[in-house]
């Protein structure tokens, strides 16, 4: 301390012209993407499993979808530590709700519960990309997307976060049918309805194109993908339902098991490897 | 019989020695002076009416409000001290339009008796930070009727923050006869007309004065129309089929 007391002349009378700032930055992007697409009676939410900061990938395997209830699964994209707590929040929102109103929250209700919950933030907002997806009260799958204040819409298919310049043109050219023609005379083309198969083929397209061209893409991939109660798993269990290299899980169902066996809604966990470099 | 509960009927908050909240009970009693309110549950909907006591003839019956809608498919009948019942109704009109704007549906049935319920027992000397509670219990029962995804249903809440659901309830002076003649003539598969007949029937027992279109109030809710109360000419048309029957 002593040293320093009288601070060496030269040093002292550097002229300084402004005051240096420091300022804390609360959030951070931490890369990867997510996506969303709705068949007619189930629905696939995907995300891969980087997760970086600037050029350094903080860990390869970091979850980014997440089972909420038998009906739901969100995919949460942006500030990493800005979506698990978010995911925290809105389950324990689900838990009180079951409490309160003995059921289990509707996909449209948790849709705008969430939009309730990201514009209570309006001014201070959780820096997150957020896309819902899962089955609806009337049986159809169904995608809702959100902006990081509650801005949503529900829609056929929707991707986010560091990839989705790549990905939703792609999208919308395939789930859409954007600059597409039907054929002269053949039925038009409605969004929303393609199978199981197809749906599961765009998604893995998806996340290794963008792994090719995006630096925070990679490592891994889950797919969530939700059925309808009473559906047909043949498509996605059966011999040509997988491409090597994949595996599937069934998650347990999350109700309180009304009766085993008939069952409600299916939930199965696809996943992939993705190019690690 | 009140020298006994002489040390414990004072503060409102206070147990007797036998476990008894004596203002609560007495708030129980205010609800036996109220007016008789009548609540019927049928496969198509629910079925409430009410009987407006009207003492004098310069009296404005139109003016009495006892049937109160709470949100499009929720409406409810009281019987005690109607005032108290305003405060009980604004509160359930929020809560229903909270769940609304929250969760993007119709609250259920229950759930809305339950936050009507969760006011009732908020009372007490209020402590210093606690923003202004009632000074005392309720003093009215309230016959809450709606409809939602587990189909028609009818709740009784009173001044305990108890809540029962009922297929039919009769509330208020006549109480006892009204419930009784409820039970004898109701069964499940009544449809809303003869609901409608038998709610104005048993009233008709109970009530002092003869009973006409402007000495009674009849709503219902239904799948279709949700919460309504009836007109004058839909009222006459139920009080004409009493005469016949």
């Amino acid at each position: 301390m002593a040293l320093y007391h009288n601070p060496p002349m030269a040093y002292a009378q550097e002229p300084t012209t402004a005051p240096i700032e420091h300022r804390f930055n609360p959030y951070s992007d931490n890369g990867g993407s997510i996506l969303a697409i709705a068949g007619s009676d189930f629905s696939v939410i995907a995300g891969d499993t980087r997760q970086s900061e600037g050029y350094n990938i903080q860990t390869r395997y970091a979850r980014k979808v997440w089972q909420l209830t038998d009906k739901a699964v969100l995919a949460t994209n942006g500030f990493a530590a800005d979506g698990n707590n978010f995911v925290k929040k809105v389950k324990q929102r689900l838990e009180w709700y079951e409490h309160a109103h003995h059921k289990p929250m509707g996909l449209k209700s948790i849709a705008r519960m969430i939009q309730t919950m990201l514009y209570g933030k309006r001014f201070f907002p959780y820096y997150v990309y957020n896309i819902l997806g899962g089955i609806e009260e009337d049986g159809t799958g169904a995608v809702y997307s959100f902006d990081p204040v509650g801005s949503y819409e529900r829609e056929a298919c929707r991707a986010a976060g560091a990839a989705q310049s790549l990905i939703q043109p792609f999208l919308d050219n395939q789930i859409y049918f954007k600059n597409q023609q039907p054929e002269p005379g053949s039925q038009p083309f409605i969004p929303g309805n393609l199978p199981l198969g197809t749906v599961l083929s765009l998604v893995v397209d998806s996340f290794t194109s963008a792994t090719e061209r995006h630096i925070e893409v990679g490592d891994g991939m889950e797919i969530y993908v939700v059925m309808k109660k009473g559906r047909s798993t043949d498509d996605l269990l059966g011999d040509k339902g997988l491409a090597s290299g994949m595996t599937i899980e069934e998650l347990p169902s999350l109700g309180e098991s009304i009766s085993e066996g008939e069952g409600g809604e299916r939930t199965f966990l696809v996943r992939q490897a993705l190019k690690r470099d | 019989m009140f020298l006994t509960r002489s040390e414990y009927d004072r503060g409102v908050n206070t147990f007797s020695p036998e476990g008894r909240l004596f203002q609560v009970e007495y708030a129980m009693e205010a609800i036996k002076l109220g007016s008789t309110t009548v609540g019927i549950t049928t496969p198509e909907g629910v079925v409430l009416a009410v009987e407006k006591r009207v003492p004098s003839p310069l009296l404005e019956s139109s003016s009495i409000e006892k049937i109160m809608e709470i949100d499009s498919h929720i409406g409810t009948a009281m019987s005690g001290l109607t005032a108290d019942a305003r405060t009980m109704v604004e509160h359930a009109r929020v809560t229903s339009q909270m769940h609304a704007f929250t969760y993007d549906e119709k609250i259920g049935v229950e759930s809305c008796t339950q936050a009507v319920c969760d006011l009732a027992l908020r009372f007490g000397e209020s402590v210093e930070d606690d923003d202004a509670l009632m000074s005392r219990p309720f003093g009215v029962a309230l016959l809450i009727a709606g409809i939602d995804e587990k189909g028609p249903q009818l709740y009784h809440t009173d001044p305990s923050g108890t809540f029962v659901r009922y297929d039919a309830k009769a509330i208020g002076s006549g109480s006892d006869a009204a419930q009784q003649s409820l039970q004898d003539a109701f069964h499940k598969q009544m449809t809303l007309l003869e609901a409608h007949s038998l709610a104005l029937k048993v009233l008709k027992q109970v009530m002092e004065e003869k009973l006409d279109e402007n000495n009674v109030q009849l709503a219902q809710v239904t799948k279709a129309q949700g919460f309504e109360i009836l007109g004058e000419n839909d009222l006459k048309a139920v009080i004409d089929t009493l005469g016949t029957a």
